[in-house]
């Protein structure tokens, strides 16, 4: 069973402007997942409707084997959540607001809790409101993480903090995740963080999953094609080829991104359209991104 | 030991803690019967996803160059010297494939490539 099962999900908040349209996925045990997509692509209305705080206009959501919308309880309390926008009342101290996550849930572990309100340096007696970002997102991490969850979801987990918290953010989830293999589906613009964390990327764009590799997949049957300009239609010529992912013209030359290794990329552009001084190459999840989230398909 | 990973250089981590435990194997630095950091602390110290080192430790362990003992740290393999001189020159090759793809870029002639890797190697400073 999977530990999430996304089928045919579909939601817009504006008739006929679909943020999900037709996505499916599903999540294994002790996956990490990364998702992908500019702003506005549907990570966070996706994460959401995981959670249950959001409902879809049609498709089955599965955590657990179970609906999120009709079993809530059930299902949050195997859940650790952690969002960007994500507001801790303001004025209740650290201790008070840990103590009101450990009432919540039953399987609470609290020598865990102590040990991240200790090495995370916060101070049990201080109000939420006077404390930084980074440490703000720290005491969201301990509520998330404390009570073992099975799945951990994280909005943009990273986003606003610094170099050093982010990294310390990242060795902490990476920690929970060698301890009790915990299943992790994150958001990120931080590719090299994705690059770090997870094993899958999945990348939303046009309201659909675009891209759902292994991120060795993408690293090694992937690659960016560099297609000289002359003959004209080499774009065109480029995209109509089902292995091409999407072409983006710049001044130097048109570049394509394939879902092939480079040896075989640039053996089908020879093959297809006779050139044969195009360069193939892998690349890195920053530049795949900009290269793909860019350019026309 | 010393192992560093870039994870956004396009090599997945896996393979750049497989080809640097090569590495310092074929160059001494690790040495029959040495132990290897256990997966979760040179994860956690490199902040990469555990899996991504035990999938290279167990690639590795596939290919005789570690080896396992229950209940005890992963340890380099007993490699006789003819195997370590062999993985001196792939790690060479490996290392020059970017070379090699210059050279060929720019239609340089082998006689030419070679005098300059050559030059380089012992520290010539005849240009």
């Amino acid at each position: 069973m999977s530990v999430l099962a996304l089928t045919d999900i579909h939601r817009s908040f504006e008739p006929g402007v679909p943020v999900l349209d037709g996505v499916d996925f599903s999540v294994e045990a002790g996956e990490v997942v990364g998702l992908l997509g500019r702003n506005g692509a549907g990570k966070t209305t996706l994460l959401h409707i995981a959670m249950g705080m959001l409902r879809q206009q049609q498709g089955t959501v599965e955590v657990f084997g179970l609906d999120p919308h009709r079993r809530p309880v059930e299902v949050k309390r195997r859940i650790g959540f952690v969002s960007e926008n994500q507001i801790l009342p303001a004025f209740l101290k650290v201790r008070e607001v840990v103590e009101l996550h450990r009432s919540l849930f039953p399987s609470w572990d609290d020598e865990m809790a102590a040990r991240l309100i200790d090495r995370f340096g916060l101070r049990p007696g201080a109000r939420i409101k006077t404390l930084s970002k980074g440490q703000a997102r720290q005491v969201a991490l301990l509520c998330a993480l404390c009570h073992k969850p099975e799945l951990l979801l994280l909005d943009e987990p990273a986003g606003g903090l610094d170099a050093l918290a982010r990294r310390e953010f990242l060795e902490t989830s990476i920690q929970a995740l060698s301890n009790t293999g915990t299943t992790i589906v994150f958001s990120s613009h931080y590719l090299s963080d994705v690059e770090r964390l997870a094993d899958r990327v999945v990348m939303l764009h046009d309201s659909k999953v675009l891209i759902d590799n292994s991120l060795d997949e993408l690293h090694e049957s992937f690659s960016i094609a560099l297609v000289p300009h002359r003959p004209q239609g080499t774009s065109d010529a480029l995209l109509a080829l089902p292995e091409c992912l999407g072409v983006r013209v710049r001044t130097d030359a048109v570049h394509a991104v394939f879902r092939l290794d480079p040896d075989d990329a640039c053996a089908l552009i020879t093959k297809q359209l006779g050139v044969t001084d195009a360069l193939c190459r892998t690349a890195g999840l920053e530049e795949m991104f900009i290269e793909i989230a860019g350019g026309e398909r | 030991m010393l192992i560093v990973v870039d994870p956004s250089s396009g090599v997945p981590v896996f393979r750049q803690v497989m080809e640097q435990v090569r590495f310092h194997i074929a160059s001494g630095l690790l040495q029959a019967g040495d132990e290897l950091p256990p997966t979760r602390s040179l994860s956690a110290e490199l902040g990469v996803n555990p899996m991504t080192i035990s999938k290279a430790y167990n690639l590795l362990e596939r290919d005789g160059v570690l080896e396992r003992r229950p209940g005890k740290p992963l340890v380099v393999a007993a490699l006789d010297p003819e195997e370590i001189e062999l993985e001196k020159l792939e790690q060479l090759r490996s290392n020059l494939s970017g070379a090699v793809r210059a050279a060929r870029q720019l239609r340089l002639n082998p006689g030419e490539a070679i005098k300059v890797f050559r030059q380089m190697l012992e520290g010539d400073k005849e240009d």
